[in-house]
């Protein structure tokens, strides 16, 4: 079987796979980056007091993460058109992904933050430290720990999510796939040649969440 | 120094201050007892606004705790809580702990701050633990941290919400050894604790709560040696056979 298995068309689409791997690279990259930004204000707004920040930011969480991610990003593909926004295709797709991980970093930075046990923030109230106060000194130090690993995880999520924007014609990595198959009709060759760059990504940044672990855990059991 | 006005409180339905009507004096050391859910708690956390009430009037060292013109930061900088569970920050080593209010609460410089709370880890016997984690403590020196931490703000009050409770038996003398000492310096204390002994040796006065009530209060001698109350009678007998 692997005899039939055609490696001079890979290395010939050589080229083209580079740039896909290049393209996912950077939606990734800034992806992730808006998303933790987006993540950080709608976690700020969800645990805040206040009613006006808190309801929309509880109604964007739960909308995304009710809906599959390839609706969101046909709604943006089709619906921003329709509202008179033109942007390109690659563009529509960041901000989907980072609408997406964006909610999902919310509550993975919320859940840091609830993490840190109530009692720890009573000895900082008793002994008068206010609010900004108690989360510089208490809670972020503990929380971001706790939110590092995780973190990573929905990076690894996001950068194989990137894979649907092959839909709305992005020239990444999974669309070098689909070219090659359809110029060619070698899926087999094409999507393995696929899955390894995606896998070569993963492992990178599965390497940085155990170091992140093991460094970023602050000393609790001994 | 605290004064309670016909405090009552509730959670929920739950009376949990029923008509609470209390007068602590400086220097007074009051023992606060009681069974499980009888209030004495919530008593001690209203103290220092910890918890809101519904009715009444509580007056500290002439403020009106629940008054919505309090400087609460100032207030609460003001009296020291201790924990049945300890509560220090385990990010940061046990001096940090020390440190972190008298810096970022009363301003004081850093380099004075360290100063003072070395000096009362020396005073709760943990001189060379000051680089430690939390995790790296026994529950008894963890507690002794906590008091550290708590007399480092120069605290006029200390209230301790069992402190005692958590620990295993042969850390309960150490704590309350640096309690005992405590007092000797006259520091304003009330404790919420069923330790007889600490009651008897240094409490001026012990209070007995019951559904949220102040059932009885007396000399400590007297409460335990002859209660004056069933109520009373029936706990002091269940907490000395065990």
């Amino acid at each position: 079987m692997l005899a039939d298995f055609n490696f001079r068309i890979i290395f010939e689409y050589l080229p083209l796979f580079l740039e896909g791997l290049r393209s996912t690279f950077f939606i990734s990259i800034v992806s992730i980056f808006l998303a933790l930004i987006t993540g950080i204000i709608a976690c700020a707004c969800r645990i805040s007091p206040f009613k006006l920040l808190k309801y929309p930011a509880i109604a964007y969480i739960e909308i995304i993460r009710s809906t599959p991610l390839l609706v969101q990003i046909y709604f943006l593909y089709f619906g921003l058109p329709t509202l008179g926004v033109r942007v390109p295709e690659i563009q529509t797709g960041i901000i989907a992904l980072m609408l997406n991980s964006g909610a999902y970093i919310a509550e993975i930075i919320r859940a840091g933050i609830t993490s840190v046990d109530d009692g720890q923030i009573e000895a900082g109230v008793s002994s008068g430290l206010n609010y900004l106060q108690r989360m510089r000194f208490i809670i972020l130090p503990q929380a971001i720990g706790a939110t590092v690993p995780p973190l990573l995880g929905q990076s690894i999520v996001l950068v194989k999510d990137s894979a649907l924007l092959s839909l709305i014609s992005v020239m990444e990595l999974t669309r070098v796939g689909q070219t090659m198959t359809s110029e060619r009709f070698m899926p087999a060759e094409a999507f393995f040649t696929v899955a390894f760059f995606y896998m070569c990504i993963y492992f990178c940044l599965k390497a940085l969440a155990d170091w992140s672990q093991k460094k970023l855990i602050f000393r609790e059991a001994y | 120094m605290i004064e309670f006005k016909h405090v009552n409180k509730w959670f929920g339905k739950l009376h949990v201050l029923d008509d609470v009507n209390l007068e602590i004096d400086k220097g007074e050391v009051l023992v606060i007892c009681g069974p499980s859910g009888s209030g004495k708690s919530t008593l001690i956390r209203c103290i220092n606004r910890l918890e809101p009430i519904q009715e009444g009037e509580i007056v500290v060292d002439g403020v009106p705790v629940h008054d919505k013109a309090t400087n609460l930061t100032k207030l609460r900088a003001d009296i020291g809580f201790v924990f049945q569970q300890f509560h220090l920050y385990p990010h940061m080593t046990v001096l940090q702990n020390v440190m972190l209010a008298p810096v970022n609460v009363r301003k004081i410089p850093s380099d004075k701050a360290e100063e003072i709370a070395r000096e009362k880890l020396i005073q709760v016997g943990l001189t060379d633990k000051a680089g430690a984690y939390p995790a790296q403590l026994s529950g008894g020196q963890q507690q002794r941290v906590a008091i550290a931490r708590g007399l480092a703000m120069s605290p006029k009050i200390m209230l301790f919400d069992e402190p005692t409770s958590a620990l295993d038996p042969e850390m309960i003398g150490e704590v309350l050894d640096v309690m005992v000492n405590l007092v000797s310096e006259g520091m304003t204390m009330c404790v919420v604790t069923h330790e007889m002994g600490f009651a008897r040796k240094v409490a001026d006065r012990v209070l007995f709560m019951d559904m949220g009530k102040i059932v009885e209060t007396g000399k400590p001698d007297e409460f335990f040696d002859n209660p004056q109350t069933h109520r009373a009678a029936d706990f002091i007998s269940k907490i000395l056979t065990h």
